[in-house]
Protein backbone atom coordinates (compact mmCIF):
# COMPACT_ATOMS: atom_id res chain seq x y z
CA UNK A 1 0.00 0.00 0.00
CA UNK A 2 1.38 3.36 -0.98
CA UNK A 3 1.67 6.30 1.35
CA UNK A 4 -1.03 8.10 -0.65
CA UNK A 5 -3.50 5.23 -0.23
CA UNK A 6 -2.81 5.12 3.50
CA UNK A 7 -3.29 8.87 3.71
CA UNK A 8 -6.60 8.66 1.82
CA UNK A 9 -7.89 5.85 4.07
CA UNK A 10 -7.02 7.85 7.20
CA UNK A 11 -8.55 11.03 5.69
CA UNK A 12 -11.77 9.19 4.85
CA UNK A 13 -11.95 7.66 8.32
CA UNK A 14 -11.21 10.90 10.16
CA UNK A 15 -13.65 12.99 8.10
CA UNK A 16 -16.38 10.43 8.89
CA UNK A 17 -15.54 10.48 12.62
CA UNK A 18 -15.38 14.29 12.81
CA UNK A 19 -18.70 14.49 10.93
CA UNK A 20 -20.34 12.30 13.60
CA UNK A 21 -18.94 14.48 16.40
CA UNK A 22 -20.15 17.67 14.68
CA UNK A 23 -23.61 16.18 14.06
CA UNK A 24 -23.84 15.11 17.70
CA UNK A 25 -22.94 18.64 18.82
CA UNK A 26 -25.48 20.07 16.38
CA UNK A 27 -28.28 17.86 17.71
CA UNK A 28 -27.40 18.64 21.34
CA UNK A 29 -27.47 22.32 20.45
CA UNK A 30 -30.86 21.94 18.72
CA UNK A 31 -32.35 20.44 21.89
CA UNK A 32 -32.06 23.86 23.53
CA UNK A 33 -32.18 26.29 20.63
CA UNK A 34 -34.52 24.59 18.13
CA UNK A 35 -33.92 23.71 14.51
CA UNK A 36 -34.32 27.12 12.89
CA UNK A 37 -31.10 28.84 13.74
CA UNK A 38 -27.91 29.47 11.85
CA UNK A 39 -25.54 27.68 14.24
CA UNK A 40 -27.53 24.45 14.07
CA UNK A 41 -27.94 24.59 10.28
CA UNK A 42 -24.26 25.39 9.68
CA UNK A 43 -23.16 22.48 11.90
CA UNK A 44 -25.48 19.98 10.22
CA UNK A 45 -24.34 21.28 6.81
CA UNK A 46 -20.71 20.91 7.91
CA UNK A 47 -21.38 17.35 9.11
CA UNK A 48 -23.10 16.42 5.85
CA UNK A 49 -20.28 18.01 3.80
CA UNK A 50 -17.66 15.97 5.72
CA UNK A 51 -19.68 12.76 5.32
CA UNK A 52 -19.98 13.44 1.58
CA UNK A 53 -16.22 14.05 1.39
CA UNK A 54 -15.60 10.77 3.22
CA UNK A 55 -18.08 8.96 0.92
CA UNK A 56 -16.31 10.07 -2.27
CA UNK A 57 -12.87 9.29 -0.84
CA UNK A 58 -14.14 5.78 -0.06
CA UNK A 59 -15.65 5.48 -3.54
CA UNK A 60 -12.27 6.39 -5.04
CA UNK A 61 -10.48 3.89 -2.77
CA UNK A 62 -12.97 1.16 -3.69
CA UNK A 63 -11.90 1.51 -7.30
CA UNK A 64 -8.34 0.59 -6.33
CA UNK A 65 -8.76 -1.83 -3.41
CA UNK A 66 -11.06 -4.70 -2.45
CA UNK A 67 -13.93 -3.97 -0.11
CA UNK A 68 -12.64 -6.72 2.19
CA UNK A 69 -9.36 -4.82 2.44
CA UNK A 70 -10.96 -1.45 3.17
CA UNK A 71 -13.78 -2.61 5.43
CA UNK A 72 -11.66 -3.50 8.51
CA UNK A 73 -10.82 0.20 8.76
CA UNK A 74 -14.56 0.69 9.37
CA UNK A 75 -14.01 -1.34 12.55
CA UNK A 76 -11.47 1.27 13.63
CA UNK A 77 -14.14 3.98 13.35
CA UNK A 78 -15.96 2.44 16.34
CA UNK A 79 -12.84 2.74 18.51
CA UNK A 80 -11.96 6.26 17.32
CA UNK A 81 -15.53 7.57 17.77
CA UNK A 82 -15.72 6.06 21.26
CA UNK A 83 -12.41 7.70 22.26
CA UNK A 84 -13.31 11.04 20.65
CA UNK A 85 -16.76 11.05 22.29
CA UNK A 86 -15.09 10.43 25.65
CA UNK A 87 -12.42 13.12 25.28
CA UNK A 88 -14.13 15.79 23.18
CA UNK A 89 -17.80 15.40 24.08
CA UNK A 90 -16.98 14.36 27.68
CA UNK A 91 -19.22 11.31 27.47
CA UNK A 92 -18.68 8.68 30.14
CA UNK A 93 -16.41 5.81 29.07
CA UNK A 94 -16.71 2.77 31.35
CA UNK A 95 -14.59 -0.39 31.30
CA UNK A 96 -17.61 -2.34 30.07
CA UNK A 97 -18.10 0.08 27.14
CA UNK A 98 -14.39 -0.14 26.30
CA UNK A 99 -14.40 -3.95 26.17
CA UNK A 100 -17.69 -3.96 24.22
CA UNK A 101 -16.28 -1.49 21.68
CA UNK A 102 -13.08 -3.54 21.26
CA UNK A 103 -15.11 -6.75 20.72
CA UNK A 104 -17.32 -5.05 18.11
CA UNK A 105 -14.26 -3.71 16.26
CA UNK A 106 -12.50 -7.09 16.35
CA UNK A 107 -15.71 -8.75 15.12
CA UNK A 108 -16.07 -6.30 12.22
CA UNK A 109 -12.45 -6.97 11.20
CA UNK A 110 -13.04 -10.76 11.30
CA UNK A 111 -16.31 -10.48 9.34
CA UNK A 112 -14.60 -8.48 6.60
CA UNK A 113 -11.39 -10.55 6.47
CA UNK A 114 -13.12 -13.91 6.08
CA UNK B 1 -31.04 11.18 28.35
CA UNK B 2 -33.84 13.03 30.10
CA UNK B 3 -37.28 13.94 28.79
CA UNK B 4 -37.16 11.20 26.24
CA UNK B 5 -40.28 10.94 24.06
CA UNK B 6 -42.08 7.61 23.94
CA UNK B 7 -43.92 5.82 21.12
CA UNK B 8 -42.62 6.50 17.60
CA UNK B 9 -40.42 9.26 19.01
CA UNK B 10 -38.57 6.80 21.27
CA UNK B 11 -34.89 7.23 20.33
CA UNK B 12 -34.16 3.50 20.77
CA UNK B 13 -36.92 2.70 18.29
CA UNK B 14 -35.47 5.32 15.94
CA UNK B 15 -31.99 3.76 16.32
CA UNK B 16 -33.47 0.38 15.35
CA UNK B 17 -35.32 1.99 12.41
CA UNK B 18 -32.13 3.69 11.27
CA UNK B 19 -30.27 0.35 11.35
CA UNK B 20 -33.08 -1.46 9.49
CA UNK B 21 -33.12 1.29 6.81
CA UNK B 22 -29.34 0.92 6.31
CA UNK B 23 -29.64 -2.89 6.17
CA UNK B 24 -32.44 -2.86 3.58
CA UNK B 25 -30.71 -0.13 1.55
CA UNK B 26 -27.49 -2.19 1.35
CA UNK B 27 -29.40 -5.25 0.11
CA UNK B 28 -31.35 -3.12 -2.40
CA UNK B 29 -28.11 -1.48 -3.64
CA UNK B 30 -26.53 -4.88 -4.19
CA UNK B 31 -29.63 -6.19 -6.03
CA UNK B 32 -29.98 -2.97 -8.04
CA UNK B 33 -26.29 -2.86 -8.95
CA UNK B 34 -26.32 -6.52 -10.01
CA UNK B 35 -29.49 -6.04 -12.08
CA UNK B 36 -27.99 -3.40 -14.32
CA UNK B 37 -24.29 -4.28 -14.08
CA UNK B 38 -22.58 -3.39 -17.36
CA UNK B 39 -18.82 -3.55 -16.84
CA UNK B 40 -18.20 -2.67 -20.49
CA UNK B 41 -19.76 0.78 -20.09
CA UNK B 42 -17.34 3.66 -19.63
CA UNK B 43 -19.57 5.09 -16.88
CA UNK B 44 -19.77 1.89 -14.85
CA UNK B 45 -16.73 2.69 -12.68
CA UNK B 46 -18.38 5.83 -11.30
CA UNK B 47 -21.44 3.88 -10.15
CA UNK B 48 -23.62 6.57 -11.77
CA UNK B 49 -25.19 4.03 -14.14
CA UNK B 50 -26.65 2.41 -11.01
CA UNK B 51 -29.18 5.24 -10.94
CA UNK B 52 -31.00 3.51 -13.82
CA UNK B 53 -32.25 0.89 -11.36
CA UNK B 54 -35.45 1.70 -9.41
CA UNK B 55 -34.08 -0.42 -6.54
CA UNK B 56 -31.12 1.97 -6.23
CA UNK B 57 -33.55 4.91 -5.87
CA UNK B 58 -35.45 3.07 -3.12
CA UNK B 59 -32.09 2.48 -1.46
CA UNK B 60 -31.23 6.21 -1.66
CA UNK B 61 -34.60 7.05 -0.10
CA UNK B 62 -33.88 4.63 2.76
CA UNK B 63 -30.39 6.11 3.26
CA UNK B 64 -31.92 9.58 3.63
CA UNK B 65 -34.53 8.18 6.06
CA UNK B 66 -31.82 6.44 8.10
CA UNK B 67 -29.83 9.68 8.27
CA UNK B 68 -32.84 11.62 9.60
CA UNK B 69 -33.48 8.90 12.21
CA UNK B 70 -29.79 8.96 13.13
CA UNK B 71 -29.85 12.75 13.70
CA UNK B 72 -32.85 12.24 15.96
CA UNK B 73 -31.02 9.48 17.85
CA UNK B 74 -28.01 11.78 18.38
CA UNK B 75 -30.27 14.30 20.05
CA UNK B 76 -31.08 11.89 22.89
CA UNK B 77 -28.49 9.10 23.11
CA UNK B 78 -24.76 9.62 23.86
CA UNK B 79 -22.61 8.99 20.78
CA UNK B 80 -20.43 6.64 22.84
CA UNK B 81 -23.41 4.24 23.12
CA UNK B 82 -25.37 4.97 19.93
CA UNK B 83 -22.47 4.56 17.49
CA UNK B 84 -21.21 1.13 18.67
CA UNK B 85 -24.84 -0.09 18.76
CA UNK B 86 -25.45 1.19 15.23
CA UNK B 87 -22.65 -1.12 14.02
CA UNK B 88 -25.01 -4.06 14.55
CA UNK B 89 -25.60 -3.39 10.85
CA UNK B 90 -22.14 -4.83 10.12
CA UNK B 91 -23.38 -8.27 11.12
CA UNK B 92 -26.98 -7.86 9.92
CA UNK B 93 -25.77 -7.16 6.37
CA UNK B 94 -23.85 -10.47 6.00
CA UNK B 95 -26.72 -12.34 7.68
CA UNK B 96 -29.16 -10.59 5.31
CA UNK B 97 -26.95 -11.56 2.36
CA UNK B 98 -26.97 -15.13 3.64
CA UNK B 99 -30.78 -15.25 3.97
CA UNK B 100 -31.94 -13.11 1.03
CA UNK B 101 -29.09 -13.15 -1.49
CA UNK B 102 -27.98 -16.76 -0.83
CA UNK B 103 -24.39 -15.69 -0.18
CA UNK B 104 -22.05 -17.97 1.77
CA UNK B 105 -20.84 -17.22 5.34
CA UNK B 106 -17.55 -18.87 6.34
CA UNK B 107 -16.78 -20.19 9.83
CA UNK B 108 -14.38 -17.30 10.44
CA UNK B 109 -17.13 -14.83 9.51
CA UNK B 110 -19.55 -16.52 11.93
CA UNK B 111 -16.84 -16.11 14.62
CA UNK B 112 -16.63 -12.38 13.78
CA UNK B 113 -20.42 -12.12 14.00
CA UNK B 114 -20.31 -13.80 17.44
CA UNK B 115 -17.67 -11.30 18.64
CA UNK B 116 -19.79 -8.34 17.49
CA UNK B 117 -22.86 -9.79 19.25
CA UNK B 118 -20.83 -10.18 22.49
CA UNK B 119 -19.56 -6.59 22.16
CA UNK B 120 -23.07 -5.26 21.48
CA UNK B 121 -24.37 -7.06 24.56
CA UNK B 122 -21.68 -5.38 26.69
CA UNK B 123 -22.44 -1.92 25.27
CA UNK B 124 -26.21 -2.39 25.61
CA UNK B 125 -26.13 -3.76 29.17
CA UNK B 126 -25.63 -0.46 31.04
CA UNK B 127 -28.34 1.05 28.82
CA UNK B 128 -30.80 -1.64 29.87
CA UNK B 129 -29.97 -0.86 33.51
CA UNK B 130 -30.57 2.88 32.99
CA UNK B 131 -33.91 2.11 31.30
CA UNK B 132 -35.00 -0.15 34.16
CA UNK B 133 -34.47 2.62 36.67
CA UNK B 134 -36.68 5.04 34.75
Amino acid sequence: MSFLAFFLIVASLLSFVVAQLILKRAMEFSAGAGLRNLRFISRVAGGIALMTFSFFLTLGLLQRFDLSYLYPFQGLSVIIITLMAAFMLKEKLTLQLTIGTLLISAGIVLVSLS
Amino acid sequence: MQDRPSGFGNPWLQLALSVVCVLVSELLLKRGATDIADPSSAWSWTGVNGLASPLVWWAILLIVASFISWLYVLRYIPLIIAFPLSRVVDILVPIGCWIFLNEFISTLRWCGIALVVAGLALVAKPVARIEERL
